[in-house]
């Protein structure tokens, strides 16, 4: 049972795992974990598609109201947020697979592991932002096959893909954040609305001017509202360094600070 | 730089007024497999997660590794193998990838990388179902899977927390099997464990851990020792009782036989059997069943704690020691092919505490539970 006892040699530990290999590997699992799990892509690639169908049915005549931005198709107005839409909703994914990882253990596994802590971040993260670059893409290209156009051309949709892959940062951060702090896949759903609440007060389904009133005011000030309106441009009238600029820096705030809150929150966790 | 690869003093585990561990000291040798055993809720997992930098300790000191668990975290984790309680495996993935995964993690370069998963794969028998997502795993997989995972970087300080809980009795065997030969290489194993026969068929010394406190420690033939003499059951032809009964008190004061059988509390152990058998010959007193009971470490926690270990199993998988003077020792050294009778189950409910040492003769019995 026992084996015969030996003078022991001391600590052999081999040299720590650098954050980089550690942080691709983790963004892969992620990337794995969510492409076997339709649960978790399906409604981010068709929920977004169906509204943006039902939306341009119904308001596709909108688009010949004075004020309104000069477009072919009303797809081509709405193909931000419909990005939006599914960046928010399969971005969260990155919080609830925190949560489900908590819950059966499998974080303990990563924490027992010699790898720097900001691995266990930036992985899911990069998961999370590939996907969302992919969607864009995705997006993109069906919306396009139906009617919408990118008047800036590979310019626009490069903006496009690293608005939605920052973007998709953020809002993986702050799912992440959420499961950090309470280990609960119920909860990092009850929060997630957030981001919708300020989409849908924002310009993202139809122009501020046109609606008026508090609604107008509110979706002015929303940061929101800058970042569509960055996309905007770049599908509507052509490439313009100020909205790109707009665009991916709003994504990039929203990142940064999202970001900042789920390394909060992992901290916490860790000091548990 | 410590002397012994675990080592605590004191520790110490508050969760608000809850005192899940409260002052104890270890210290694990090199080599050894030193088992953690007690009820659900004594601790034991709590200690687990302080030695493997999981938990900060509310109070005490402890070092693995040679490093301390709360000052130099890091160093311990590249030192340790760690599978926890609940056999945490991402269902979505392979065998195959969840062992490159941790490769990765470990910093294990591709090469050897592969070359140990697939040494792995084949130690553990997974080699078929490597390629298989995890979701499709049985209990066994899973916790082989486990342990093929904690051992990719060739750790020499293991932690095995409950690592049979839920498995059938076949895989439990073959993880003990695995867990022996990993010790015969020479790395150190904790592991906790709330089976009775578990602790005592792999641990070289264990820890009886309580309420957070560790009630009874040593090797557990030592313990058992000191709570008594084991006890000799005979069954003997119709009529010979009396004549056996005289026999054997010459060797020990009587106790409660059973139907048609004699029983005495064997003060001299073990050890004295061939000598009551041949005893017995010479009244030619015909027996037909021997059965010796040790102490066993249920008796150990029920002498310390005044209770005993609920849910225990004596776990049906140990091949049975046979004793001196038995019959065909081959009739019960089969553990794994006694479980398909339908006599052993798993040990999860309704069991009650059992020693895990009964030895029988003549091959009639198998092992069974109180």
């Amino acid at each position: 049972m026992t084996a015969a006892v030996e003078p022991w040699a001391g600590p052999q530990v081999p040299p720590a795992t650098p954050w980089w290999p550690a942080t691709r590997a983790l963004a892969w699992r992620s990337l794995v974990g969510l492409a076997r799990n339709p649960a978790a892509w399906v409604p981010g690639l068709a929920f977004p598609l169906f509204f943006a169908a039902v939306n341009t049915a119904a308001l596709d005549r909108s688009t010949g109201l004075p004020g309104f931005p000069e477009v072919d198709s009303f797809l081509t107005f709405l193909l931000p947020a419909t990005l939006l839409q599914g960046v928010m909703l399969s971005a969260t994914t990155a919080g609830n697979d925190v949560a489900i990882d908590l819950q059966d253990g499998f974080f303990d596994r990563l924490l027992a592991s010699p790898i720097p802590r900001v691995a266990l971040l930036l992985g899911r993260l990069a998961g999370a932002a590939v996907y969302s670059a992919i969607l864009a893409v995705l997006f993109t290209t069906v919306l396009v096959a139906f009617g919408a156009s990118v008047a800036a051309g590979p310019a626009g949709l490069a903006v496009i893909v690293l608005t939605a892959g920052l973007f998709g940062t953020g809002v993986g951060a702050f799912s992440m954040a959420v499961g950090f702090r309470t280990g609960s896949v119920e909860r990092v759903n009850a929060f997630f609305p957030i981001f919708f609440t300020f989409v849908f007060l924002s310009s993202a389904f139809f122009p501020p001017q046109l609606a008026g009133g508090w609604f107008e005011v509110v979706a002015r000030v929303n940061p929101f509202s800058w970042m569509i309106n960055g996309l905007r441009h770049q599908v509507i009238v052509g490439w313009e360094w100020a909205g790109a600029v707009l665009a991916v820096g709003v994504a990039g705030c929203i990142a940064a600070l999202m970001v900042g809150l789920a390394a909060m929150a992992l901290r916490a966790r860790l000091r548990r | 730089m410590a002397s012994i690869p675990i080592e605590a003093e004191g520790l110490e585990r508050h969760f608000g007024a809850v005192r899940a561990v409260n002052g104890v000291d270890l210290a694990v040798q090199q080599g050894e497999i030193f088992g953690l055993l007690g009820p659900n809720g004594a601790g034991k997992s709590t200690v687990v997660r302080m030695l493997t930098t999981l938990l900060t300790p509310t109070g005490g000191t402890a070092r693995v590794a040679g490093f301390d668990v709360v000052r130099q975290a890091p160093l311990v984790r590249r030192a340790i193998g760690v599978a926890l309680q609940d056999a945490a495996i991402d269902p979505l993935m392979t065998g195959r990838e969840l062992l490159h995964l941790q490769s990765v993690l470990h910093g294990i370069g591709a090469r050897q990388a592969r070359q140990r998963r697939d040494e792995l794969l084949e130690r553990v028998g997974l080699t078929a179902a490597a390629g298989r997502r995890v979701g499709t795993y049985s209990g066994g997989m899973r916790r082989r899977l486990d342990l093929a995972l904690s051992l990719i970087h060739e750790p020499t300080v293991l932690f095995l927390d409950e690592p049979t809980t839920g498995l059938d009795p076949t895989s439990r065997l073959a993880l003990w099997e695995e867990v022996r030969r990993l010790n015969d290489h020479g790395t150190t194993i904790l592991l906790t464990t709330q089976y009775l026969e578990e602790a005592d068929a792999l641990a070289g010394r264990i820890a009886i851990v309580d309420q957070g406190v560790i009630v009874r420690e040593g090797r557990p033939g030592a313990l058992k020792a000191e709570v008594g003499s084991p006890t000799l059951r005979l069954e003997v032809e119709d009529g010979q009782e009396e004549t056996a009964a005289r026999v054997l008190s010459r060797f020990g004061e009587a106790r409660l036989g059973g139907e048609g059988g004699v029983a005495i509390g064997l003060a001299g152990g073990a050890g004295q059997l061939a000598e009551v058998i041949r005893a017995l010959d010479g009244e030619q007193v015909r027996v037909l069943h021997v059965e010796l009971d040790e102490p066993s470490l249920d008796d150990v926690f029920a002498e310390a704690t005044g209770r005993r270990l609920e849910g225990a199993t004596d776990g049906p998988t140990t091949p049975p020691r046979s004793a001196a003077g038995d019959g065909p020792a081959g009739s019960n050294h089969d553990g794994v092919n006694q479980l398909g009778d339908g006599r052993e189950g798993d040990g999860h409910e309704g069991d009650g505490p059992d020693d895990g040492d009964r030895h029988h003769g003549h091959g009639r019995g198998g092992r069974r539970r109180r």
